[in-house]
């Protein structure tokens, strides 16, 4: 009977191509039917199905097919679990992906069994405490805000200019400042990520920009030379701006906003951020890069609140 | 090889053996040689057309390979009259027509044995209900048939004894010769189900001098839906029609008619003529690859299967030890498992087609506590190889 409530599904979503199957469905429904009423299933489709898997291990080692054949039920059973526990994972994925975009949830923590590696959620790691009980980050320094000084409502964005996901979320950022332009700005924190070659240096060197009135265009330029970021190209980056090429030069060398730096890093650390791309919109967290909706859902949720 | 017989020449007239199959499940069905193939082609392709009823071209042609074909099946068993030889779909309908046809009285009674196929139980049963007697002879444990048990219960009441000629179940072949003299005795007739015997030995029914003879032509290398009821010429004048309609009369008004000769007056409505024709082929082949080289080809192949797993106390095998007295089956379980698994199990592994349950013959295996077993049944196209491969994969069973 067990391998029959899988067998119902399988064969009924195969019934809707093949004649075949529905003959299969219905035999699979009667098993099971016959079985809660306590009476022998008639279409033995459970034996069938033993005697073949027996059969085809049967090729391979006669100790095999007899594990399976003398362990059917047993099997049987776990075959079943492991399938409702696919289901279960299956529509919490499905859920996730139509509410956050992605399956993992809003944030990288929750396990998605249609993304198993996480590949589509990921950020660049570092070494912290992803149970840090401080979870959300607040508006503090002087770093720059991007769009409307006087919008409503900030995100915060921990971000790494080496970050290959940080800069995958960056369309998403335009996107999202765009929809709700005036309404919603963003402040971008440098968090520096040890592991990321020229990380550090990124971070100084906007650091050092915005002390000349271009951090907007600094910003964008260094995401869009991510893959050849070096120390002769953010001199580069700086001339090509119309910078003071001697004033950034003497900045970046002096590490003049190393505080800066670390002390955005720290606040990200503070508040459980784990990996870059990580944005606050005021409490609730997003983790990695993410598409417009999954934005809007929290935005709009937070725009609603009293005082916005 | 054995004997004179090649069975790897044969082999090569059937063109499903291509495929990578082991095929044990000729009690059920046997596979086609491409000549009976052909003949069936040809009528579709070349004169397909009624017989008995038009005058033209391919009607005529019909009509000649139609008596071309009864005449080869009169000769495949040696009766003495194409007249004695009826086409029907299969051994059921045969058996069926004998049993709605004959006028019993009140208190007659019918002899079958403990072990027919429910084509030949199921006629006789519906026929107890209308107060005629259905005495069962017992088999014994080795499958053969108590014909003491036959000697007593045979009476002048008996009108008919109706009994396998060889067993579905375990192969096992009844004295027919010797059941039909204690029915002379008796005056009762005798009809045999040869539906298993028919594929595999020489019947000679002058020699067997049975009244009756059903077998069927998709066990034996013809097309399915093709049947022969043989009769005596005596016994079928005195039997009254029983379907009637088309071309079983020749002449009728709206008050009466008038009914055809032997024997198409049993064969009402339009023929499956290709299939008829079709069976003629197969009777042609089987006689040119001679009855007596098929009949010891699949004992010997039984043989070496039985040699093989008989010792092994986890198999039990139907009737008796010895393969010769069980012609080409081999009908056996395996304890502690189902047989439905285990001919399942050889048909995924290896290819290996065998049946497993009742054979239709649910009575003896209810009468016995025994649920099925599994039947492989050899034929003239099986080898020593494959007999071996399934001893293989038997045995990787017996080791699970």
């Amino acid at each position: 009977m067990v391998l029959c409530i899988i067998a119902l599904p399988v064969f009924a979503i195969l019934g809707i191509f093949s004649v075949k199957y529905r003959k299969l469905t219905l035999d699979s429904l009667d098993c099971i039917f016959r079985t809660v009423t306590f009476r022998k299933c008639r279409s033995s489709l459970d034996d069938r199905i033993k005697s073949y898997m027996a059969g085809k291990t049967l090729k391979v080692s006669p100790v095999l097919s007899g594990v399976i054949y003398k362990n059917y039920k047993l099997i049987s059973w776990i075959i079943l679990i492991i399938f409702l526990w696919s289901i279960y994972g299956t529509s919490v994925g499905i859920y996730n992906y139509a509410q956050y975009g992605n399956c993992n949830g809003p944030s990288d923590t929750g396990f998605c069994m249609l993304d198993p590696t996480g590949q589509n959620t990921k950020t660049s790691e570092i070494e912290v405490d992803k149970q840090s009980k401080v979870i959300y980050a607040k508006l503090e320094g002087d770093d720059p805000i991007i769009g409307n000084k006087n919008a409503e409502l900030t995100i915060i964005e921990f971000g790494c200019y080496a970050c290959p996901y940080t800069k995958k979320a960056e369309p998403t950022v335009k996107e999202v400042l765009d929809y709700y332009k005036g309404k919603v700005n963003l402040q971008f924190k440098t968090f520096y990520i040890p592991h990321h070659n020229m990380s550090y240096r990124s971070a100084l060197a906007a650091n050092c920009a915005q002390e000349q009135g271009k951090y907007i265009e600094y910003h964008n330029s260094l995401f869009e030379n991510q893959e050849q970021l070096n120390e002769a190209l953010l001199h580069e980056l700086a001339n090509n701006l119309g910078m003071n090429i001697t004033k950034f030069d003497e900045c970046l060398l002096a590490e003049k906003y190393k505080n800066e730096v670390e002390s955005d890093t720290l606040a990200g650390v503070h508040a459980g951020v784990a990996g870059t791309p990580t944005f606050f919109v005021n409490e609730q967290k997003i983790v990695g890069p993410k598409p417009l909706r999954t934005f809007k859902t929290i935005i709009d949720e937070e725009l609603k609140k009293p005082g916005k | 090889m054995f004997f004179d017989y090649n069975a790897e020449k044969t082999r090569k007239d059937f063109p499903i053996l291509e495929k990578p199959i082991v095929y044990f499940d000729n009690a059920c069905m046997s596979l086609k040689p491409i000549q009976v193939i052909d003949k069936i082609n040809e009528y579709y392709k070349e004169y397909t057309a009624c017989a008995g009823r038009s005058a033209h071209r391919f009607a005529s042609r019909v009509e000649e390979e139609v008596d071309k074909s009864r005449n080869e099946v009169r000769k495949f068993i040696n009766a003495g009259s194409a007249k004695e030889i009826i086409f029907t779909r299969n051994t059921t309908e045969g058996i069926n027509l004998v049993a709605n046809c004959l006028e019993f009285e009140n208190g007659d009674n019918i002899i079958i044995s403990d072990k027919e196929h429910n084509s030949n139980l199921i006629p006789w049963l519906k026929l107890s209900k209308k107060g005629i007697k259905v005495l069962i002879v017992a088999t014994k444990e080795d499958g053969t048939l108590d014909m003491e048990d036959l000697k007593s219960k045979i009476d002048e009441k008996t009108k008919l004894v109706s009994i396998v000629f060889t067993s579905n179940v375990d192969g096992v072949v009844n004295p027919i010769k010797e059941i039909v003299k204690i029915c002379r005795k008796n005056g009762s007739l005798v009809l045999v189900d040869g539906a298993q015997a028919a594929p595999s030995m020489n019947i000679d029914v002058k020699s067997l001098d049975v009244d009756f003879l059903a077998f069927s032509g998709h066990k034996m290398l013809g097309p399915t839906g093709t049947g022969i009821l043989y009769g005596k010429e005596k016994a079928l004048e005195n039997l009254p029609q029983f379907i009637v309609g088309g071309e079983t009369v020749t002449d009728s008004t709206h008050e009466s008619y008038n009914m055809e000769e032997l024997p198409m007056r049993f064969e009402a409505g339009l023929q499956d003529y290709a299939g008829i024709i079709g069976l003629g082929e197969a009777c042609k082949y089987l006689k040119r690859i001679g009855m007596d080289h098929i009949s010891k080809h699949e004992i010997k192949l039984n043989e070496i299967i039985t040699e093989k797993l008989i010792s092994n106390p986890r198999i039990s095998v139907l009737g008796p030890k010895e393969a010769k007295k069980r012609s080409g089956i081999f009908s056996f379980n395996i304890k502690g498992m189902n047989a439905l698994d285990i001919s399942k199990m050889l048909d995924v592994s290896k290819g290996i087609m065998t049946r497993a349950g009742m054979h239709c013959v649910h009575s003896w295996f209810n009468k016995r506590r025994i649920n099925g077993s599994v039947r492989a049944s050899l034929y003239l196209y099986n080898t020593e190889e494959e007999c071996n491969l399934f001893v293989n994969e038997v045995e990787k069973i017996l080791r699970m």
